[in-house]
């Protein structure tokens, strides 16, 4: 329901956005000027003043990076911006749908890379995605805390158990009866990382398995799992992190998700996190290539808080040479 | 004297009543405007699906994933109608008893409380009653069955709360019903010795009988449309069973998840709300329609 009342808002929003955006294509983006800079805390992106910046910014897109940019606006927002910023948590593919179809959106966030036709559909409307890279996700298997009999499997495995109906059916040992599964929707990154890592890209295996469920909305997937020894699910680890006291994550193949495999990419299920936006609206909305500049800044300060991995300074540095090339000639 | 204002009104030049016919005139038009324009979108949207899918197959088979084209409507259905039959389970006796309580035996006073408070039942936004069935009726449902019988989403939790949705509705039209029904009959029976009992209950209910199908119909037929309760509670995915405790996701439920994550146009998924939402549309209009033929055979019998 949160989703619901949140996508009304977001409706609205997106409304007040598409008439903002009509008297702003009239604003050659060569007049507009970046008021909020101040002295650069990196070297290399320019500091942001929250108070000077104005404007709106509209993002929307996958529920894994949902805590971490609504981590990063609360952040902003505390540190003086009066305006409104959204967050929407749809699911990476709604969110490109957003961005580069109805073009509502300023920013979008994603836990899979941009895919060639969504770069094809934002070129009809004008835009052309950048990608910044904000963070590492370790894709969390977790079952209910109730369920004493899986702690470790196998990518086999993994794939055996949201495939078929029931626990003895992949591992002899394991009880008699119904596996249920809670995964995310289609429209998520999620969905579409797992089933390009686990089934080589084939999504009917897992669609036409027994007793799923399915929802963009990753705390309905926690309560379904935590409730039932013979639950499984997946999603962002920041989701387990925020739910430990009822959930057990497993690992994989033996190895466990946490900050040292990860860095060492021995886990297999890690998988980057991305915002997307685009120059020509980072040049005339300042407000969007400020937000950027704030998310780059300082999303390592925030982003183990939230439950995610922080990428190193040199995949870091990369995004902020993108918004420097984005921003070319305004800073 | 009343011949005379009369012929004074009639002569009256009636500019002002006019405008007021045409206003009349237009809500009317705009309501069925309006209808006939979602009826037509329906029918448009749902056309593209049904050239890709076969009629046959939408209605036999048990696999509902339109993504990977399957495409049979019967788990969605199925637990619609398991939904809505628990509902009126439990909306339909108990309605009818209160329902006779507040018609027959009530005092005046008991009567103006009463009332009210199932007013207030009625006020109730449906998302709550969501939350309801999700955070009280099931756990109480695990409590009693166990917590391996029941899952966590399952459909009787769901039924059973809508049942309390739909309680006020049915009440108020089944006590609309046995009020209608003429004293004369009631006071027949008393002269025949029959007690109070006996005179609701072979006289009365009897007598209001098809008002009472009609109260039951459009409470099931409210019960099939509802929507926040089964998409909290029932479940998130497409399963074809029998038994009440496994979670199933129902029309409306699949209706309002599909479209809540902003799917993509022209796509079969898309498509296929549409076709779902014209099922829904025909079964409800089927039901509103034999209980508006209940309750006009009813009104004729006493007017």
């Amino acid at each position: 329901m949160k989703k619901g009342i949140s996508l009304f808002i977001t409706v609205l929003l997106s409304t007040a956005g598409i008439f903002a955006m009509g008297s702003q294509e009239e604003v050659k983006s060569d007049d507009v000027k970046f008021s909020w800079i101040i002295e650069s805390e990196d070297g290399m992106l320019p500091g942001v003043n929250p108070l000077k910046v104005e404007g709106d910014i509209i993002t929307a897109g996958s529920s894994t990076v949902f805590p971490l940019s609504e981590a990063m606006a609360e952040r902003f927002n505390d540190e003086g911006y009066a305006f409104n910023i959204t967050v929407d948590s749809i699911g990476s593919g709604a969110g490109f749908e957003r961005f580069t179809v109805a073009g509502e959106t300023d920013i979008s966030n994603a836990s899979r890379p941009i895919k060639d036709k969504e770069r094809l559909a934002a070129k009809e409307i004008g835009r052309n995605p950048i990608e910044f890279r904000v963070g590492t996700d370790a894709l969390a298997v977790t079952v209910a805390k109730s369920n004493t009999f899986v702690t470790d499997v196998t990518l086999e495995e993994l794939s055996l158990i949201f495939t078929s109906e029931k626990w003895n059916d992949v591992r002899a040992d394991w009880p008699n009866e119904k596996i249920l599964k809670f995964i995310p929707g289609t429209d998520s990154g999620t969905f579409d990382y797992f089933v390009e890592e686990v089934y080589d890209k084939d999504s009917a295996l897992i669609l036409g398995t027994s007793d799923l469920q399915m929802s963009e909305d990753d705390n309905i997937l926690v309560q379904g799992i935590s409730e039932s020894p013979y639950g499984i699910g997946f999603f962002g680890y920041a989701y387990y992190v925020e739910n430990k006291d009822v959930l057990n994550v497993l690992n994989i193949d033996s190895v466990e998700p946490n900050r040292e495999n990860v860095d060492a990419a021995a886990y297999p299920l890690a998988r980057p996190l991305f915002i997307y936006s685009d120059a020509e609206i980072m040049k005339s909305k300042p407000q969007v290539a400020a937000f950027i500049a704030f998310y780059l800044t300082y999303v390592n300060e925030e982003i183990v808080r939230v439950g995610y991995f922080p990428v190193n300074d040199s995949v870091l540095a990369q995004g902020k040479q993108a918004w420097l090339d984005a921003v070319n000639g305004k800073y | 004297m009343t011949e005379i204002n009369i012929a004074w009104y009639k002569i009256r030049p009636k500019y002002h009543e006019s405008i007021i016919t045409w206003f009349l005139q237009f809500c009317a038009g705009v309501s069925i405007l309006v209808t006939l324009g979602i009826v037509f979108i329906l029918g448009k949207e749902s056309l593209l699906f049904f050239r890709e899918v076969s009629i046959v197959e939408f209605l036999t088979s048990t696999k509902w994933q339109p993504l990977i084209e399957e495409f049979g409507v019967l788990p969605l259905l199925n637990s619609t109608l398991t939904t809505s039959f628990i509902a009126m389970a439990i909306a339909a006796p108990l309605g009818l008893f209160v329902a006779i309580y507040l018609s027959e035996y009530a005092s005046e006073r008991v009567r103006n409380i009463l009332k009210p408070i199932l007013e207030i039942l009625a006020g109730i936004p449906t998302v709550v009653y969501g939350y309801f069935a999700l955070t009280f009726m099931t756990p109480l449902l695990r409590i009693i069955f166990g917590q391996n019988t029941v899952d966590i989403y399952n459909t009787a939790s769901a039924g059973l709360v809508m049942g309390i949705l739909i309680l006020p509705l049915v009440t108020s039209i089944t006590e609309d019903a046995l009020k209608a029904v003429p004293y004369s009959l009631r006071e027949a029976s008393y002269g025949l010795g029959a007690t109070k009992l006996e005179a609701s209950w072979t006289v009365v209910v009897p007598a209001a009988f098809s008002g009472i199908a009609a109260a039951f119909i459009l409470g099931l037929s409210r019960a099939i449309g509802e929507t926040m309760i089964v998409a909290l509670a029932a479940g998130a995915g497409p399963n074809f069973t029998f038994n009440p405790f496994e979670a199933a996701e129902t029309l409306t439920g699949y209706i309002v998840r599909i479209s809540g994550g902003d799917i993509s146009y022209n796509t079969v998924d898309y498509n296929s709300i549409f076709a779902l939402g014209l099922l829904l549309f025909f079964i409800t209009l089927i039901l509103n329609i034999i209980s508006r033929k209940l309750v006009k055979r009813f009104q004729e019998v006493y007017d």
